[in-house]
């Protein structure tokens, strides 16, 4: 794996998991908001 | 020298640390950062640890000797939130900090810049929390699980509690995600991902759980803020809302937590009981499902912290049921662990004897974990000091003594000599002693009657809870043991580069002490295979 390569990668792993956490802290957010 | 380390001092003797303050202000290096965070953890454990003396001192015999129950309140919550968040997770970064790079033969983190972020928010979240204990109204008192209605009674304090977590929350999922974008993107060319040591395995998997379910925390919390400040109702019966809700979204969030403290231990323990048994950890791939298996459980048995608030029977069959499906990987990896040291040519240094009290006590806390899975008994156990005597048999000599382990094994590594072994011995088995002496009465406590969280309690008690609080005081001071064998750990004898004989792996193929930039250029295949094997 060349390093443009791996950059590539890391920014892509990094973009999937913070969208991970945001979902799960807005998902549990509306969750509230609908049971309320 | 290896031709690993041969090949990054020629290349790389050129520029070191930076110098004074701004080499830690601004730290991007891994080691550095790894630590911080050790040297943090270590001072939370000790003022969580003081908070600890104080429960412990007032409990010793009965009645109201030294602090006021509001103050009481105060230190049970703040120990516990101090220890999870401030002492336990900051540890295991640390070693992940220090050791994932090396055992992937990465030159660094993934996201250095951000790796730094991740640390310097702590002591600032700390700060905030520790701050409220000299505010009008006292520190947060309703205990670490901060429940509502009653976490909403908190005087000035409440907004910073709530500030201080997200701070922890967003700490915690920077440093996991870089974690998470290290062993995906920057593995040797050779290491396939079964071919990952099971401590850098059992970070992963952690890393994901905590992607998962920081962010539920920092919703409950927040939900909590607009609840106090901003006129909502989610959790503020009066208003529509529903107090359980809270409890159902805290547990999702913490019975995944649990597992964010253990599963790095399973890690430091696999990587430790092979070395010392002079085997290959028996099993390795199937430590790797099982571990996986333990993080998909956590997501699904949450309940079983709420069996007393009411449930449908349906749900406390199922919560029930899956929680005792934990015992089955557990089970694995206790076996595994077994069979690795089976016939082997053991000896007993200090990591490895943190490695099998490891085993053996963190055994117990998971059978008082089986007792408390059963929906009717744990009605009868709910609350009472025998959930305290569980938890803390799976957190002390469960997760702290795998942190103690990991600090003596990779200890001479970090620092280039041996630390002195007669210490660690006396440091291991005071501990050992004394933690026993502490937690095991609970357990009967426990099963007498006895409730958590109460600074007074009738004379029946007073036996269990005196034995407890000698214990304590003798566990609390068996740690200076250690601060004396870190101070003094520059002084052993030089450290070779493999430093154990039965060790195996990429870190171990560096110089002690580790250069400060390490597989700056990847190890190469021949190398990195004869590390794994």
């Amino acid at each position: 794996m060349d390093d443009t390569e791996r950059k590539k990668g890391i920014r892509r792993t990094a973009l999937i998991v913070t969208a991970i956490a945001l979902a799960f802290y807005v998902g549990f957010i509306m969750i509230g908001v609908l049971r309320s | 020298m290896s031709t690993v380390a041969a090949d990054v001092l020629d290349h790389h003797d050129d520029h070191g640390p930076a110098k004074g303050i701004g080499r830690w202000l601004f730290a991007t290096n891994h080691k550095d950062i790894g630590t911080m965070y050790l040297i943090f953890s270590l001072t939370m454990f000790f003022i969580g640890g003081a908070m600890a003396m104080v429960i412990r001192s007032e409990l010793a015999i009965p009645g109201l000797q030294f602090v006021h129950p509001e103050f009481f309140n105060q230190m049970t919550t703040m120990h516990a939130l101090i220890m999870v968040f401030g002492a336990v997770m900051p540890a295991f970064v640390g070693l992940a900090n220090w050791m994932i790079p090396m055992m992937i033969g990465a030159p660094d983190m993934a996201l250095p810049r951000m790796n730094n972020w991740s640390f310097w928010i702590l002591p600032v979240a700390f700060g905030i929390l520790l701050s409220t204990l000299f505010m009008p109204g006292g520190a947060p008192a309703g205990g670490w699980t901060m429940y509502p209605p009653l976490i909403l009674q908190t005087g000035d304090a409440f907004p910073f509690l709530i500030f201080s977590v997200h701070l922890m929350g967003i700490s915690s999922i920077m440093g996991s995600i870089n974690v998470i974008v290290t062993i995906i993107n920057m593995r040797a060319p050779d290491m396939t991902l079964l071919k990952m040591p099971m401590f850098v395995w059992t970070w992963l998997i952690t890393a994901y759980l905590l992607i998962a379910v920081m962010p539920v925390l920092a919703g409950a919390v927040t939900m909590l803020l607009t609840d106090q400040f901003f006129g909502t109702s989610f959790f503020l019966a009066a208003g529509g809302g529903d107090p359980v809700m809270f409890q159902h979204i805290f547990w999702f969030f913490g019975h995944p937590e649990v597992y964010i403290m253990i599963l790095p231990a399973f890690g430091v323990v696999s990587e430790i009981i092979p070395t010392f048994s002079r085997k290959k950890l028996f099993g390795h791939d199937s430590m790797v499902y099982a571990a996986s298996c333990i993080a998909f459980l956590s997501f699904i048995v949450w309940a079983h912290h709420m069996f007393t608030v009411g449930m449908p029977l349906t749900g406390q069959l199922f919560f029930m049921f899956a929680t005792m499906l934990i015992a089955v990987p557990t089970g694995v990896k206790i076996f595994n662990w077994v069979a690795t040291m089976w016939r082997g040519s053991m000896t007993f240094e200090t990591p490895m004897l943190f490695s099998l009290a490891f085993v053996f006590l963190f055994t117990i806390g998971g059978f008082s974990g089986l007792m408390l899975a059963a929906a009717p008994a744990d009605i009868q156990y709910h609350d009472t000091y025998f959930v305290v005597a569980h938890f803390h048999y799976v957190l002390v000599p469960g997760s702290v003594f795998a942190i103690m382990a990991g600090a003596y094994y990779w200890l001479p590594k970090w620092t280039g000599h041996m630390y002195n072994e007669n210490l660690g011995k006396l440091h291991f088995w005071l501990s050992t002693i004394f933690v026993n002496l502490t937690f095991f009465p609970m357990h009967f406590l426990g099963l007498a009657g006895m409730p958590r969280r109460i600074p007074d309690y009738s004379t029946q008690f007073t036996d269990f809870n005196t034995i407890a609080s000698i214990g304590a005081i003798g566990f609390g001071l068996s740690q200076l043991i250690f601060v004396w064998v870190l101070v003094t750990a520059w002084k052993g004898a030089r450290a070779t580069d493999r430093v154990w004989e039965g060790s195996h792996g990429l870190e171990w193929t560096v110089p002690s002490p580790a250069p400060y930039h390490t597989f700056t250029t990847p190890p190469k295949a021949r190398i990195a295979n004869e590390a794994f094997e």
